[in-house]
């Protein structure tokens, strides 16, 4: 075979860069395209060998990847991508081709299958290159999902988006998060309904449920009650007179 | 219990069975491939768009071809079938995961690391 004529010329990705391995082999259907850098970025995934020259995979057509450490299966330790598109000068295991013939799918509907192995001289990066890889696949979700109505306008959906202001923070504050978070009108609320609290018995406000002193009066049918101080956490077991 | 981090993606699984496949986490199960490959490992994480990352993979391709992977991440246009194992009681993983999510929801978690969030990056 003579070069990889999908190989070409191009800089190196600067933008959204999750992850990025030197000193990278890259293998395409077992055969070697050399020793490069590979860079896996959150719009695609580049490989550009030392002298320059490379190429990228986008990720809607990569079906999978994996991090492969069985020696028997491959030689070295790599993270395999299947990527679903042809690649010119690509082998595989299936009919075996004349030479200068382009490959040919015994059954036409059979996608076309790509199988690159990026081989880093330092195993111990896998994991990060694998993980780098996962994250930027969740980017890409597949627009021709069949299940496609996932544009969900719902009123669950609305609902939490407008209660949280953005997307990905959680639903709940600490105490010390939550404060520094309330209007001075909040604040001024808070302070408010945790004097009520603290009020002992002569508190002027009628809480629910809580006999007061002045409740008491009204709801004199003989029996004698003993007023404890008003803590919260009474309000649960408190009886209510309708 | 873990819930996706995204309100986006805690939408879409409460309403679609991806949710029984996101409650598969830890069990070991076979994924049938479009290809027809199928990859036999442990659920480590199913999102909202059915991508599926399983650990200790025993791969077999489309050849009969038979390898073990550490790893795999496969996009969910990618899988054709997971298969439920049958010590999977598939009602009460559903109403688990969402329990969970009304949890996440509603009243917020526990301190399960979820005050540390970073803030939403706006893409």
């Amino acid at each position: 075979g003579g070069a990889m004529s999908f190989l070409k010329r191009f800089p190196p990705p600067a933008e959204g860069v999750r992850h990025q391995q030197p000193d990278t082999e890259a293998v395409l259907a077992g055969r070697t395209l050399g020793a490069g850098t590979l860079y896996i970025a959150e719009s695609r995934l580049s490989w550009l060998e030392n002298s320059g020259v490379g190429f990228s995979l986008d990720y809607p057509t990569i079906s999978l990847h994996a991090v492969s450490r069985d020696l028997n299966a491959y030689p070295w330790e790599h993270l395999y991508v299947m990527v679903n598109a042809r690649f010119e000068e690509e082998e595989t295991k299936e009919a075996p081709m004349a030479e200068g013939e382009e490959e040919e799918e015994s059954d036409d509907d059979v996608e076309p299958i790509a199988e690159f192995r990026f081989v880093p001289s330092d195993k111990s990066a896998l994991e990060a290159m694998f993980s780098a890889m996962c994250e930027c696949q969740a980017l890409h979700p597949d627009p021709d999902d069949e299940d496609s109505d996932n544009d969900y306008e719902g009123e669950e959906y609305d609902v939490e988006a407008h209660e949280l202001e953005q997307g990905d923070i959680p639903t709940f504050y600490t105490y010390e998060e939550g404060l520094s978070h309330l209007t001075a009108e909040g604040q001024a609320t808070l302070e408010r309904l945790e004097g009520m609290l603290a009020q002992s018995v002569s508190s002027q406000y009628n809480m629910a449920g809580v006999r007061t002193e002045d409740s008491i009066r009204e709801f004199e049918d003989g029996m004698e009650v003993d007023i404890a101080p008003v803590v919260a956490g009474q309000f649960e077991d408190a009886e209510v007179d309708h | 219990m873990e819930v996706s981090h995204s309100v986006k993606e805690r939408t879409i699984a409460e309403n679609s069975l991806v949710i029984l496949l996101q409650g598969l986490r830890g069990h070991v199960t076979t994924v049938d491939l479009r290809d027809e490959s199928t990859a036999t490992g442990r659920v480590t994480n199913v999102d909202a768009f059915m991508n599926v990352r399983l650990a200790e993979v025993t791969f077999t391709d489309r050849q009969g071809t038979v390898s073990r992977l550490d790893e795999l991440f496969v996009t969910g246009r990618n899988v054709r079938y997971v298969h439920i194992p049958d010590e999977v009681d598939i009602r009460a993983t559903i109403e688990r995961q969402l329990q969970a999510i009304h949890r996440v929801r509603y009243f917020g978690g526990r301190d399960k690391g979820r005050k540390e969030f970073p803030r939403a990056k706006h893409k």
